[in-house]
Parts: C-alpha cells; sequence; structure tokens
C-alpha cells in the first residue's frame, strides 16, 4: 500500500497540487514579534505594503490557528523557552521564517543574554537579513516560503506518516504477543506449581487420615 | 530654592559629603552608606531642595578604571526636581567588594525598587532592606553577574524553563492584606522534561 | 488559590498569566494577575525577555560604535536616541554644534516624535479591537519613514546623529518632503480625532481607566507625555531647554485626569505641538556646515582624507581608536518620545566607553503597571498597557 501511495500517479499529484495550492495562498502568519523588527512587520501589513495580497489576510496571534511562525526580533535566554514551546504547540504543517539579523544569527548582539539564531532551538525554513528587514525583503521571503510549499507532496508525507505508524503499530502488536506468551508462561508454570503443591498437600493428608 | 551647589554645601556640613571630583558638569556628593537614607530623606523633603524624583540608579565597577583608587563598587543615584525645574543632583556610595551592601531606597522612592533589583541582578549588590529583591532582566538560572568587568561578555546560560511568578504574586497579595489559605500550581512548570532535553542541546 | 480578604471572607482567585507572546503586550511584557472573576485583585510584572546587554556590549566598541546600539533602544524612533546619546557627549566634551546642525536635529527630533506617538496611538486602537485608525496612522508614518531613506538610507534604525555634527547633510528638496508628509500628519490627526473623539466604544473602555495621581507618578519617577497626562507640566525641552527649544513657538499639553485617555490624547496634541515647531524650524534652516571641525570629536569628510594628510590620520584616528571623551561621570537626559531618556556616562579618557548606563523612560511607567490595573478588569490591563506605550527595547535594553 505505502509503495503505491509514493509513486506520483494524475491522483496524487493532482491532489498534492491542490493542497498546496490552498496551502500557498493562505498562510497565516503568528507574529512572534520582539523587539524592531516587529515594527517593521506592522508596516508590512498595513497600507503601502499590505500583506493581505498574497492571502496572509489574518494574523493570528495563536499558534493553534496559524501556519507560519514569524520570529521577528531578538531572542533572548529567558524568551527561549516560551519560543520553543509556542513552536512545539503549532499544528502540522507548520513553517519558521526568521526574520532579521537577531533572528537569524544573533546580530551584532554577541552576547551574555541572546540566543545566537533561532535555529539553535527550532528549525528554521526561511531567513531574512537585515536590520531590521526591510518589507521588501519581508515580501521576497513569503514568496520563497510559497515555493518551498509547492515543491511538498502532501501525499508522500502522508505515506510517510502512514508508513511509521504501520511500523509502530507492528512493532507494538509483535512485543505485546511476546508479552502476552511470556505472561501465559508465566502462569501455566504457576498455576503447575500450584497443583502440584495441592497434590502434595493431598497426599499428605491421606497418609495422615491412613495413620 | 537651593541650586544644586548650596545643596552640596548643606550636605557637607550635614553629613560630611564629599564632592566626586570626576564629575565636572554637574554636582555629585559621595556620602557614606549609613548616611544614605538620612541624606536621601533630607533632600526629598526638605522646604528648599524638594528633589521629588529618583531619576536614576546606576550601578559603576572600577575594577579596569585607570589609577583608581578605593572601594570597587559604587552606585549612583540621580535626582531631578519636578517642583523646581531644572535642578539636578546626584549623589554616589562607594560599596567595597567585602561588604556589597547599601541601604534601600524603597518606601522613599517607588521606582527605587525596580532600579535596585536591577543593579543587584548586574552587579550583585544587595539592597539592605529592600522588600523582595530578585533578579529583574536576567533569568532565574542565571549564576554570576553580568555587568561586572570579570563577566566575560560571550559568557551564555541557558535557561531551560519558564520563570516562576507564583511566590511573587502571593507575596504582592499578602502586601494587599490578603492571606494566602491555600496554594495553586503553576501549570507547566513541572512538565518541563520537553523543554529540557530538546534546549539544553 | 484561595485567599483570605481583610475580613476574613474567602476567596477562590485564579492566577493568570499573560504574555510574554501575548498580541498587547508588543513582544516582551509579562505579568499575572490573581483574578476574581474578571476583575483583577493582585498583579506582578516581569520584565528582561528582550534583555540584550546593551550596557555589555558598548563597553567593546568605541564611542561612535554606541550610535547603532542606541538605534535598537526605542526602535519606533531611532533618530531621538541617537541624538540624546551625542548631545550627552558633545556636553562632556564641551562643544557646541553647528547652527544648521541644530535646526537639522530638531526638525528630525519631531518627526521621529510624530512616528513615535503614531505608532502607540495606532497599536492602542488596534489593541482595543479598531482597525481602521491603525492605517490612517501609517500613512503620514510611512512618509515620513521615506524621508529617512532618503535622508539616512535606512527605514527604521537610522543612526543619524553623529558626535559633533550628523551623518550627512539633508538631501536636496528635504524641505519639500518634509511639508508635504506634515501636510498628510495633519489630515491623519483630523481623520484620528474623527474616529477617536465621540467613539462611544473607545471612551468607554479609555476614559477613567488606569488612573494614577500626580503625586504616585512623580514616586514612580514618570516622565514624558504619560506624566504630562497627569496634568504635571514636566517637559525637559522647556525645563533645561537645549537646541533653542525655548525660542519655538510651542505649548506644553497638559492632561487632566491622568487616565488612559489622556495619555493618548497628550499624545495626539504632542503631534500637533511637533507639526508646529517643525514648520518653524523649516523657515530657520539655513546654508551652513552641519559638522564641527575638529577632527578630535568629529571625522573629517572623505574628501579631506583622501587629499590631506591631517585629514587622513584624523580619520584613520578617530576610526580606530575613538574619539576620547573626557575622562569623568556625567548624566544627561533628553526629552523623547516617551519621556526622559538619559545616559549616566562614566569614561575613562580612552576611546572605549567604560560605563554607559541607560535610564529609559518606560521603566518606570511599567514599574506602576501594578497599581495602575489592580481592581480594575482584566480587559482593561490591555488599554492602560497600550496608553503607556512600553517599547521593549527601550525596557529592557
Amino acid at each position: 500500500m505505502t509503495a503505491e501511495a509514493e509513486k506520483p500517479n494524475i491522483i496524487t499529484s493532482s491532489l498534492d497540487f491542490i493542497v498546496n495550492w490552498g496551502r500557498t495562498n493562505s498562510l497565516w502568519p503568528f507574529p512572534y514579534g520582539t523587539a524592531c523588527c516587529a515594527i517593521e512587520f506592522m508596516s508590512t501589513e498595513v497600507g503601502r505594503y499590505d500583506l493581505s495580497r498574497i492571502g496572509s489576510e489574518y494574523v493570528r496571534f495563536t499558534p493553534r490557528q496559524s501556519d507560519v511562525l514569524l520570529v521577528a526580533g531578538t531572542i533572548t535566554y529567558k524568551q527561549a523557552p516560551i519560543l520553543k514551546r509556542i513552536y512545539e504547540q503549532m499544528a502540522e504543517p507548520r513553517w519558521v521564517i526568521a526574520m532579521g539579523a537577531c533572528a537569524c544569527s544573533g546580530g551584532f548582539y554577541d552576547c551574555y543574554c541572546t540566543v545566537p539564531g533561532i535555529d539553535h532551538i527550532i528549525p528554521v525554513d526561511v531567513y531574512i537579513g537585515g536590520c531590521p528587514s526591510r518589507p521588501e525583503a519581508f515580501f521576497d521571503a513569503m514568496f520563497d516560503l510559497q515555493k518551498k510549499i509547492k515543491d511538498e507532496s502532501y501525499m508522500k508525507q502522508r505515506a510517510e506518516r502512514v508508513k511509521e505508524q504501520l511500523e509502530m503499530i507492528k512493532a507494538k502488536t509483535a512485543e505485546a504477543k511476546a508479552n502476552a506468551q511470556e505472561f501465559a508462561q508465566e502462569k501455566v508454570a504457576e498455576f503447575k506449581g500450584f497443583v502440584k503443591e495441592k497434590e502434595q498437600n493431598l497426599v499428605k493428608k491421606a497418609q495422615f487420615w491412613k495413620e | 530654592m537651593k541650586t544644586a551647589e548650596e545643596i552640596f554645601t548643606a550636605l557637607e556640613e550635614k553629613f560630611g559629603a564629599k564632592r566626586e571630583t570626576l564629575d565636572k558638569w554637574g554636582v555629585t556628593a559621595i556620602v557614606s552608606t549609613g548616611y544614605l537614607r538620612n541624606v536621601v530623606q533630607f533632600l526629598k523633603d526638605d522646604a528648599d531642595v524638594k528633589l521629588d524624583m529618583l531619576v536614576d540608579i546606576a550601578g559603576i565597577d572600577y575594577l579596569t578604571y585607570p589609577n583608581h583608587e578605593g572601594p570597587r563598587f559604587a552606585v549612583s543615584y540621580s535626582f531631578k526636581s519636578i517642583a523646581n525645574p531644572g535642578l539636578r543632583f546626584r549623589l554616589k556610595v562607594l560599596v567595597s567588594e567585602n561588604s556589597l551592601k547599601v541601604p534601600t531606597l524603597c518606601g522613599l522612592y517607588a521606582n527605587a525598587n525596580w532600579y535596585e533589583r536591577e543593579v543587584y541582578d548586574q552587579f550583585g549588590i544587595v539592597f539592605d532592606g529592600h522588600p523582595d529583591l530578585r533578579r529583574l532582566l536576567n533569568h532565574v538560572e542565571f549564576v554570576g553577574h553580568p555587568l561586572r568587568k570579570d563577566y566575560p561578555a560571550q559568557k551564555r546560560q541557558w535557561l531551560s524553563t519558564n520563570d516562576y511568578l507564583l511566590p511573587a504574586l502571593e507575596k504582592r497579595l499578602e502586601d494587599l492584606g490578603y492571606k494566602v489559605v491555600q496554594r495553586s500550581k503553576e501549570v507547566g512548570t513541572n512538565d518541563n522534561e520537553f523543554l529540557e532535553g530538546s534546549i539544553k542541546e | 488559590m484561595i485567599v483570605l480578604d481583610k475580613n476574613g471572607e474567602k476567596l477562590n482567585l485564579m492566577p493568570l498569566n499573560v504574555g510574554p507572546s501575548h498580541p498587547a503586550t508588543h513582544g516582551c511584557l509579562r505579568f499575572m494577575a490573581a483574578m476574581d472573576g474578571e476583575t483583577i485583585v493582585a498583579s506582578v510584572e516581569e520584565i528582561g525577555y528582550l534583555h540584550r546587554g546593551f550596557e555589555k556590549m558598548v563597553e567593546r566598541g568605541t564611542w561612535q560604535q554606541v550610535i547603532p546600539y542606541t538605534d535598537r533602544l526605542n526602535y519606533c524612533s531611532a533618530i531621538m536616541n541617537n541624538i540624546a546619546f551625542c548631545r550627552a557627549v558633545e556636553k562632556m566634551f564641551g562643544v557646541e554644534i553647528t547652527e544648521r546642525a541644530k535646526v537639522l536635529r530638531v526638525i528630525v527630533n519631531e518627526l521621529s516624535r510624530i512616528n513615535d506617538h503614531f505608532v502607540c496611538v495606532a497599536a492602542a486602537f488596534q489593541d482595543l479591537g479598531g482597525t481602521t485608525p491603525f492605517m490612517y496612522a501609517f500613512n503620514p508614518r510611512e512618509e515620513i519613514m521615506c524621508i529617512w531613506e532618503k535622508l539616512t538610507g535606512a527605514r527604521l534604525t537610522n543612526s543619524y546623529a553623529r558626535i559633533g555634527g550628523l551623518y550627512r547633510d539633508s538631501y536636496e528638496g528635504f524641505e519639500a518632503d518634509v511639508l508635504a508628509a506634515l501636510d498628510s500628519t495633519e489630515k491623519a490627526l483630523k481623520d484620528l480625532h474623527a474616529c477617536l473623539d465621540r467613539n462611544r466604544i473607545f471612551l468607554d473602555r479609555t476614559v477613567g481607566i488606569g488612573k494614577i495621581s500626580a503625586e504616585k507618578a512623580i514616586s514612580y519617577g514618570w516622565t514624558g507625555p504619560c506624566l504630562r497626562a497627569c496634568g504635571v507640566a514636566s517637559d525637559l525641552r522647556k525645563d533645561e531647554p537645549y537646541y533653542d527649544y525655548e525660542t519655538y513657538d510651542w505649548e506644553v499639553v497638559v492632561g487632566t485626569q491622568g487616565d488612559c485617555n489622556d495619555r493618548l490624547q497628550v499624545r495626539l496634541a504632542e503631534i500637533e505641538e511637533s507639526v508646529k515647531i517643525v514648520r518653524q524650524a523649516l523657515l530657520r534652516l539655513t546654508p551652513g556646515p552641519v559638522d564641527i571641525v575638529d577632527p578630535r570629536i568629529r571625522v573629517p569628510a572623505h574628501k579631506l582624507a583622501y587629499q590631506d594628510m591631517e585629514g587622513l590620520i584624523g580619520r584613520f584616528k578617530s576610526v580606530y581608536e575613538g574619539v576620547r571623551v573626557p575622562e569623568g561621570e556625567y548624566y544627561c537626559g533628553s526629552e523623547c518620545a516617551n519621556g526622559e531618556l538619559g545616559f549616566t556616562i562614566v569614561s575613562d579618557g580612552s576611546g572605549h566607553p567604560y560605563r554607559i548606563k541607560v535610564r529609559p523612560p518606560c521603566l518606570t511607567q511599567f514599574a506602576a503597571f501594578h497599581d495602575l490595573v489592580e481592581g480594575g478588569q482584566l480587559a482593561d490591563s490591555m488599554a492602560v498597557l497600550s496608553g503607556l506605550n512600553i517599547i521593549a527595547g527601550e525596557l529592557d535594553r
């Protein structure tokens, strides 16, 4: 079953196309804005640049409803566990954009308190340079991300996931079977011992009464 | 209203303040830590002075300062007057490395609380009588005091889990006159396994 | 948690964590509130989520290298921070900058103030659920950003001021651009007032919310628009005038109530005053040099470096060794968008700063946050927070 799903055919590739079309054109960002880059992101949202042109209309402040984690600004060690948790709360599929020099590498804050790049904590899909990045650069990153999403295959990912799950299930059943057998053997042995004991007891009792 | 120079002469007479020669642009008085609270009380309440705003508290580490004699640390207080616009005055106390103690200004100025917490965080100077001396800017697992000159700038320290604010909240409730009967657990502080493994790598 | 109040009554409070990643906390603020239903009984704040080590970093570079770091203190009005820092250092040198530089600094200062206040008001509206004013306020802001691009090459973090002058003189057509930006600022102000002044929802959510008395605000060390909203006419541009601010015709805007609405209205009125100042300053803009001529303080021009021996040496020394600020300690505060931005500077006479302590205006305002929200509703805390205009870069440095 899995081998079939991995092969591109007319159904899977067109399904991929539709799924990717939907995903690329409704990327809802989660602006994890901490510093200067967040202000530039605000400029990107409004009037002149208008992020909603490429379908990122809704800026969502909850990780459950968003697709793109946009880390805009310096991440300090105090902030790191929170960023990590937010990333883990996001539902698949999820992508991460590191906006600005600080998020990419720590920027010019090479210091005791700043994380040298968020890729120490979470995986990153697109990096944007600049301190802060211009709105144009941000758009460029969004286009890059869209290209990346278009190359992904939903069916392949699903097949892999199914494969993993099947393997997991198989392994688990085998384990359970082995456990059950062991358990049964143990029980049988126990029961045998119990019967033997009883028999011995009976023999003893019979001897006693005989005497 | 007194000028800064007149305030200094008053302090000199009353508390034996010394002039800080390094400050060539304003007036800075060096006072001993024992008198600090009295001096500040005088500056704040005296009808002719009325330095009613504490502008800033800065810690200074003189470890690598050329030709420096005397204690290693200093805490500098900047005041200004709202009642008498344009009047500024600075106080300085010298703190030796052995004692590291300065009386707190909490109770006199409301913002002294956070400023002192910051100085404690960055320099390790302990403010006697401070109600809640915790770190302000660095995280709870941080060891050392980063703005001391002997702390390497790139010595990084990871934090494994988020800061715990419930004790502070309970303290605040008690300050407001409530009595905590039953404590509650903060969600998420105990299940930090998934954070610890990944973030410390 | 279960607590007993003063009368011995049992209360079941819920500790609620807000932030640091919350749409209204603007990045990196966090507070924990003990909630009785919808009412905040007690609150504690936690900061430091954007502590980037400004004070440690600046000790490693030269004096000129501090300027880009100051950009990122209050990144909504970066040029103001540059100017505040350069002014402090210039005072230590004891030099007067040229007349043209003074006027240019006043112009960019006030334009930055307009920028900053627009962000604050727009974000406050956004946090309360209004999207339209956000768009209105950002239009003139974008125009000012365009001026910054032409003037300095950067949109947000400009690094325009230099010790002893400016990065460069204004470009051709600067005045016309500024005038156009001022016009659209005034238009946006009109639109904003139309949205704000008689908006029932907005007034219900801001009037009487987060009140603070003048005495308490002073004790907390509040400065800037937040203090002026409490009715204290304290403005460093009038109290300790610099760059001839006292000779311009403008007024200190003062509020009456000290509540959230006043804080936003004071900011809007200050934009009007800033527009007035810039218009007057444009008339005073006369041709002349922007840099002082002193190779020990301001780097000689490129032209001199290529043609003149002394120019080359001056440039080399000042770039590699940094300017040598006289030995000493000094505190100098300037009136920035959020209040008094002060620098306590300790110099040991070398090319590197020995210690620079920033006095951030936001810190004192956020320190009073629990006093403003306790006893109010949870939703009000967002209005209070956005009215204070806490900029995390400045708060945590």
